[in-house]
Order: structure tokens, then sequence, then C-alpha cells
């Protein structure tokens, strides 16, 4: 976790103009941004660009954070999640209603979601097979809806609390729980069915 | 157990906060429920999957690109532009590279470019194009002395050459006699000023000619309207003088006192 004090002395001396300042700030989050535009864009340029342009926003809105309405890390994420709805309107991607035979990112060399379920006969190695498996549910993820993905992203992947993530979504904590719970059963039906085809 | 209450507490039965009667009756609500039961299974499926999702690791150029972009600041090349050792190199080659990026980078690129190759190519036939009609031949060019004595003579010699030239133009000479009448129309008033004057000898050494100045004379004899009078005392005239009659020893001439009376219209 971090500590509060530590992080409001950071954001001061980068108010300030101490360029030492943002720099330990960018490395300290870039990884976990980079992750929640990855997980959520579904694609790694994208996610580079989206990250870059969250650093940009964070940037020039630094002196508007205020560290006694909450924690600089749910603010980032904030910030974060607002550009990636941004991002999701522009691009017009309606996810739900894609075919699984569709290309799902360019991390998955642009095979349809068919294709990359992984061989449960024969695993030529474990550390392949949990790889593919890994991109497997990344695809399904990207199937959510962007309510939902958003939910499991935060909960799941970035382990953030619920008073937390209803901060960020700006919803109350039940609704933020019901979108969990309907994210995960929703992702489990797409990976069941994903490997009922396969068998 | 309703089924909107299991749904609230769905969340914290599968982090396994849920313990005591909550979970027995959540755990007995799944059991008969057909559409809670196979909820929690996929939800905690579901969950399952989502954490065997491992961390993605960002770009190596990732902070350097949001640095760049943020603050302007290449930190990775200020770091490797630090780390490496500086060659060190004298003030002599910083003037020349500087000298050299300053000056002729550009004369060189402007030189490289096919329309100033062009207007070269120009220039050059032009020149030798009027140095021919001019008839200069580079035979000529190597023969011209370039001591400071030579070039010293030629200048003036050409000097000379466009002044001679220029005052036998026709209308030069014209203009010139000219301006010369004018001169004499208007300066009729200055010779009373110079005969009030006292005679000075003249003792002229580069006059050669023996002969009195008949500068002024000659300017009055071209009017008609100068009246001179002179006077010689009686005897022979000059005329019909005996040369006869003078001394050899004494070869001095008769003198002859001549009067004129100048009148000036």
């Amino acid at each position: 976790m971090e500590d509060v004090q530590v992080v409001a002395m950071l954001v001061r001396r980068c108010i300030a103009g101490d360029s030492a300042a943002w720099e330990e700030i960018v490395q300290t989050y870039n990884r976990r941004i980079y992750n929640i535009c990855y997980r959520f864009a579904g694609s790694g340029d994208d996610a580079q660009d989206l990250t870059q342009e969250v650093f940009i926003k964070m940037y020039r809105t630094l002196p508007s954070y205020d560290h006694t309405k909450g924690a600089f890390v749910t603010w980032v994420t904030t910030i974060t999640r607002n550009l990636l709805v941004d991002h999701f309107r522009k691009s017009k991607q309606d996810r739900m209603t894609d075919s699984m035979d569709t290309s799902a990112s360019d991390h998955e060399d642009a095979q349809p979601l068919s294709e990359q379920i992984p061989d449960q006969s024969a695993p030529p190695d474990a550390h392949v097979r949990s790889r593919e498996v890994g991109e497997t549910v990344h695809a399904a993820l990207a199937k959510l809806s962007p309510e939902l993905r958003e939910a499991v992203i935060l909960r799941d992947l970035q382990d953030m609390d619920y008073r937390e993530i209803a901060s960020v979504l700006k919803v109350p904590e039940g609704t933020v729980k019901s979108r969990i719970n309907r994210g995960r059963a929703e992702l489990a039906r797409l990976l069941q069915r994903t490997y009922r085809q396969v068998m | 157990m309703q089924c909107n209450e299991f749904e609230l507490v769905l969340t914290d039965a599968i982090d396994g906060v849920l313990t005591g009667t909550g979970l027995d009756r959540f755990q007995a609500h799944a059991r008969v429920c057909k559409a809670c039961g196979p909820l929690f299974a996929e939800a905690e499926a579901g969950r399952n999957w989502l954490k065997g999702l491992t961390e993605v690791e960002p770009p190596a150029s990732l902070v350097n690109n949001i640095l760049v972009s943020t603050t302007g600041v290449d930190t990775q090349r200020l770091r490797v532009t630090a780390r490496a050792p500086q060659p060190r190199i004298s003030w002599w080659e910083h003037v020349q590279a500087s000298l050299i990026e300053s000056l002729l980078e550009p004369i060189w690129a402007t030189v490289r470019q096919p329309r100033f190759a062009m207007s070269f190519g120009m220039a050059f036939f032009a020149l030798s194009v009027g140095l021919t009609v001019a008839g200069v031949k580079p035979n000529d060019l190597k023969q011209v002395s370039l001591r400071p004595s030579a070039i010293r003579h030629t200048y003036y010699a050409t000097q000379a050459r466009v002044v001679h030239y220029y005052e036998n133009v026709r209308i030069v000479y014209e203009v010139e006699s000219r301006v010369r009448e004018i001169k004499r129309n208007v300066a009729p008033a200055e010779p009373s000023r110079k005969e009030s004057r006292p005679a000075k000898p003249k003792d002229d050494k580069n006059d050669t000619t023996q002969q009195p100045e008949q500068k002024q004379e000659r300017n009055y004899s071209q009017t008609d309207n100068h009246l001179i009078l002179a006077s010689a005392p009686v005897g022979p005239s000059p005329s019909v003088f005996d040369w006869s009659n003078v001394d050899p020893s004494n070869p001095d001439l008769p003198v002859v006192s001549v009067t004129t009376y100048r009148r000036f219209v």
C-alpha cells in the first residue's frame, strides 16, 4: 500500500517542477496503468498509447489532486478508467456481438479465438500451455461488456477493494459487486463455450 | 435467503469473508436455487480464470516515451550520454567543427542543389561569351604582369585612353565650346579690375614663345565696339624705316611708343 504522506510529498515536488519526482511517479505506476489498459483494450500497442495518454493527462492535472479526498492510486485509476471509457466510445467497439472467430488482439498473432484453444490432449510444454490459457482468458475478457470488464479488472487483476472501485466507477458498492459477479460468470460461460467447441 | 440477498453476499463468499450462519444460509440457497447455484459456480470459476492471468511486462521504452511526451526530457539518452566517455577535443578542432557546421554545411547543401548547378553553368556560359565578344583570349591573360608598377602603369594608361576618348566625343566637344562662349559673354567686367592693378612683370619661365600674352587682346579684337587709338612720334613711318641708319654697334631698335585708349561698351 502506498504511504499517503510520501506520495503527497512526491506530488508536491512534482508540482514544484522536480522532474526526478515525476520520473519516480512514472516508474512506480506505469506497470499498473499499462496492465489495466492492456486488459481493457486488448492490444499491446493500444495499451502503450493509452498509458502515455494517461500520464500526459495526469501530468497536466496533477495540481488538482487532493490527498484528503482519496488515495493517489485511486485518483490515477480513475483517470485511467475515464480515458479507457472515452477510448472505447471513440473506437465504437461492441465486443458483446463479436463472434468467437474474430481476431481478439495483436498479442494472439491475429488468430481466431477458436484456434487459440489449448490442445489439452498433448500439451507440449506446461509453460507454453499456461501462456496459451492466459491468452484465451485475455481474449474472453475482451468479449465482456465494458462495465463488467472494468469491474473485474479492477477487482481481480488490480486487487482494489469494493469501496475504491465504487469511487473510481462512481457507482454504489452494491452495483460494483453485482457487476463483478456477472462479469466473472459471463467470463466463465464464454470459456466453457470455447472449450466445449474444441472438445 | 432470497436470491437478491444471495447475490449481495456472493462476492463475500467467493472472497472467503463470509462465515458462520451467513455461510450456512448461503450454501443452503445455492444448493436449492436453480439460478443462484450455477451463478455461484460460474462466478467462482471466472474468478479463478482471472486470478490465473499474470501481469504483463510493459515495453522497455514506455517510461522513456512517457517522460519525453510529458517533460520533454529524454532521460534514456541523457543516461547513455552521461555514461559514454566524451573524447577530448582541442579548442581549434571545436572551432573548426563549429565553423564547418555553421558555415560550410549550408553552402555545401546549397551547392548540391540542381538549380544552383544550372545557375553556375549559365553564368559560366555568359562569362565565356562575353570574354569572346570582348576579344579577350586566355593566352593574353598569361602575359599580364601583376607587378604593382605595371598595374599602376596600366591603370594610368587606361585612364588617359578613357579621358582622350571622352574629350573627343562630338557632343562633349560641342558642349564644352558652348560653355566657353557663355563664360566669355559673362566675363567682360573683369578686365577693368585687372588693368587697375599695377602690371607685374611676368616672368613666366614656361613661356618659350617670347611673345606677349595676347589673350586679352584677342578677346577685345573680337568685338567691333572697341576703339583703339595709337599715336606715334613725328618721323618716318615704321613701314618706311631706314634700316641703313642703324648703328651696327648699337643694335637697339628705335623705340616706338603706342598709346591705346580702350573704351568699353
